[in-house]
């Protein structure tokens, strides 16, 4: 619970500034290709699938594992230099029971309620951005968002979440406890935590992609 | 606030409230201090620091340690375009297909990868690989209390240090981002014709019809904008690292956290000042 509370700490802004431009910039992009077309109106449905299916995840992804696993990551890495764990066996606690797996629980949970906020918080920028910057009109903007994105591709999208966030925080855990080497140690574990999570998530998003564009079909 | 005790003073919250308002905006003064300071004496490190520049850029292009078993940066940059490329053929292929027009795939991989997507990711991958090591580096200098000893052997340790890496990362982001284009251009291709099956003359014709040369520049510029800034960021949070071994680690928390929004931030105001509200498409057909 209270590494549930670390994690969503030092996720929530980022995730906010990191979606609001995210979104805003996509559902720009797009509209300007729909306007040209002469289909404005279906702007919404090109924000709701970009917010939905791509930037809802990829943000999650950026955030979970820049901000979540490296802060975790950090934690973890000074308790190994600092010999804890190694005191935690003495006193016959097993440091991955006590330490990492709730870490790996709150980063799952916490990147599910992350993918949601981003996708709330996306649909309402690109919609600022489109209604009073792009002048598009926002019955239409509201009516179009579901023509492509329902209910399955929510689904996929959160177990997408789910997925990375046990990734992430595994590989954070990995490379916390086995970090050597004083504090350019630290440094380095947490810089591949960073490398291998973005790595790993990006592949895990295309299988999770490319397999919900095929149950949801 | 001192550590002797002291009686309690008027207005506590609102003083907390002030006192650390003032803080932050200290910091931000600090930064910016920082950010001049590196970049104005960027000239003087070209003049003085040649040879540290090349080493650097050596080290950043291909990566060190752990890192440089699996391609240095390079490699890391290639895959993440590689693998976001491949989303956007799934994705992209796919929900045009939903609507009946798929033979336009290709347009979607000249106009989204080129804005979009390319300068995004290798902005990211640059943040995690290159912006994290210097984060990582002088952090760990700093804890070791050698940029102390630097100063004290004469060397002017930020263009040492920091304009170096700066410079550094500008001229491998150029090299790097041919790479990120070229890989998601061929992921989208790839995944387009080779595994859902649309014939290659059909993607090719659309992708080349849409495809502007002036937006690959412009967004070339984009990836160098972006490179100054995360170079900027992962600098000052490494150069003021503090609090031990955990401390470094932080800094590299908090670097990553805070080049990313402004990776982000960049390239949507460069596009927006870039493409504005017409877009100039390349409607030749």
């Amino acid at each position: 619970m209270l590494q549930t509370w670390f994690v969503a700490r030092v996720s929530i802004l980022p995730t906010i500034m990191l979606s609001i431009p995210f979104t805003v910039l996509t559902v720009f992009t797009l509209n300007i290709l729909l306007v040209e077309f002469g289909a404005g109106d279906f702007s919404g449905t090109g924000a709701a699938l970009g917010a939905v299916t791509q930037i809802g995840p990829v943000v999650t992804v950026l955030v979970v594992s820049g901000a979540g696993a490296t802060a975790m990551c950090a934690d973890l890495g000074a308790r190994t230099i600092r010999e804890e764990l190694d005191a935690l066996r003495v006193m016959g606690i097993n440091p991955t029971q006590a330490l990492v797996v709730p870490r790996v629980l709150a980063a799952t949970v916490v990147a599910l309620a992350l993918s949601s906020s981003v996708t709330v918080v996306g649909l309402t920028g690109s919609f600022f951005f489109a209604v009073f910057i792009q002048h598009i009109t926002p019955g239409a903007f509201a009516a179009s968002l579901t023509l492509l994105v329902g209910l399955p591709e929510v689904l996929v999208a959160l177990i997408k979440a789910a997925l990375f966030g046990l990734a992430a925080s595994l590989i954070a855990c990995y490379k916390g406890t086995s970090v050597g080497g004083g504090p350019a140690g630290v440094g380095i574990a947490v810089n591949e935590t960073v490398v291998y999570s973005f790595m790993a998530l990006f592949l895990i998003n295309v299988v999770a992609t490319a397999v919900g564009v095929k149950a949801t079909t | 606030m001192s550590k002797t005790a002291a009686p309690s003073t008027l207005h506590p919250a609102l003083r907390r409230g002030a006192e650390s308002f003032v803080e932050g905006w200290n910091r931000i003064g600090a930064q910016a201090q920082f950010y001049g300071a590196t970049v104005g004496l960027s000239g003087t490190a070209i003049a003085r620091y040649r040879g540290e520049v090349v080493r650097l850029i050596a080290q950043m292009g291909l990566g060190t340690g752990a890192l440089a078993v699996i391609g240095g940066t390079v490699g890391i940059v290639g895959f993440l375009t590689l693998s976001a490329g491949a989303v956007v053929a799934v994705q992209g292929y796919n929900s045009l297909a939903g609507i009946g027009v798929e033979a336009l795939a290709g347009f979607v991989s000249a106009y989204v990868n080129v804005r979009l997507l390319a300068p995004l990711i290798a902005g990211i991958g640059l943040a995690a690989t290159i912006g994290a090591g210097a984060t990582a580096q002088l952090g760990a200098m700093r804890i070791n209390e050698e940029i102390d000893a630097l100063e004290v052997m004469g060397i002017r340790s930020v263009p040492y240090l920091a304009s170096t890496r700066v410079i550094a990362g500008i001229v491998v982001v150029i090299p790097l981002y041919c790479v990120a284009v070229l890989m998601s251009f061929f992921a989208t291709r790839f995944g387009t014709t080779a595994v859902y099956g649309q014939s290659v003359g059909v993607y090719d014709h659309y992708f080349y019809t849409f495809l502007n040369p002036t937006d690959l520049i412009w967004s070339f510029v984009q990836a160098v904008v972006m490179a100054v800034i995360v170079m900027l960021v992962h600098t000052y949070y490494g150069y003021t690292a503090r609090g031990g071994p955990a401390g470094v680690g932080e800094a590299v928390g908090r670097a990553v956290r805070t080049s990313l929004i402004s990776a982000v931030l960049v390239t949507l105001f460069v596009s927006l000042a870039i493409y504005g509200q017409s877009g100039n498409l390349n409607f030749s057909g």
